[in-house]
């Protein structure tokens, strides 16, 4: 039997909020499924994207939180 | 004091005991991401920066007077209150009025243009300064579903009670989100190839 996955399962299974027993049905879509298996790679490229998208306090920033923990 | 491997409920152990090294190590551990939710969202970094210090000065305020009690959970806690702090700054800023110069530039704009023109210089085809750009001009529903799931690890059932819309429209917003910045990424990356690689 085909299981139909949504755009909606896989953005749950890239969050890791699949069980293990979706987790493993979604892998076996993806490998017989070309159109599937594009949607995630899609999705993937977008997350990690995203998880480099990091931007960092100065220098400054940091020192002055550091100040104010040691005079409150 | 060696903290490889100690968990931040140790290290608010150690800081409840006085410390300071302890309190250093937990900023350091989770500053990148406690300021990237606030930065998607207020959009300047000099606020995010302010915004950032009265998160932990929070943080501070509460430990030391022993209200603490998310043994365990201290990341999704800062989170809350930076996603709070930053919600209330925008909600604020909306309200003030914005000076428009004579040829209907902001302000804000102009003195943020001119402070990060060498730095915009370094960066300017940099995919991550891309991406920045394009969460900033998502519409604010799929901006909010987005910040709090990827850099807030809020689940999507978290998600849809704090934001008061069922599982299924979180989900909804985050894949319109998701499939947005994609196409945005790679039209802007297929205009940039024309532009400099003209056949």
């Amino acid at each position: 039997m085909t299981i139909l996955f949504t755009e909606n399962d896989l953005i749950r299974y890239i969050y890791g909020e699949t069980s293990e027993l979706e987790n493993s049905e979604i892998e076996n879509a993806v490998l017989c499924d070309s159109e599937l298996s594009e949607k995630l790679d899609g999705l993937k490229s977008i997350y990690y994207d995203l998880d480099h998208l990091i931007v960092s306090p100065s220098e400054r920033a940091m020192n002055d939180i550091f100040k104010s923990s040691v005079l409150l | 004091m060696n903290n490889f491997g100690v968990s931040d409920s140790n290290l608010v152990s150690h800081y409840k005991s006085g410390n300071e090294e302890a309190f250093e190590e937990l900023v350091s551990r989770h500053k990148s991401r406690v300021f990237t939710t606030i930065y998607l969202i207020v959009k300047d970094k000099y606020v995010a920066e302010d915004l950032l210090q009265d998160t932990f000065i929070k943080v501070v305020k509460t430990i030391k007077s022993g209200r603490y009690n998310e043994e365990g959970k201290f990341l999704p806690w800062i989170l809350r209150i930076a996603h709070n702090l930053a919600i209330d700054y925008f909600r604020k800023d909306k309200r003030y009025p914005t000076i428009v110069m004579e040829d209907g530039s902001k302000v804000f704009n102009t003195l943020e243009f001119a402070e990060d023109s060498i730095e915009s210089l370094q960066i300017k085809s940099d995919t991550n300064a891309l991406l920045k750009k394009l969460v900033q001009e998502l519409p604010e529903t799929q901006k909010e579903v987005l910040i709090m799931r990827h850099y807030m690890q809020m689940s999507f059932q978290d998600i849809a009670e704090a934001t008061d819309v069922s599982i299924n429209t979180a989900l909804g917003r985050m894949r319109y989100a998701l499939i947005n910045l994609r196409k945005k990424m790679q039209n802007s990356t297929i205009a940039y190839d024309n532009t400099f690689y003209r056949k």
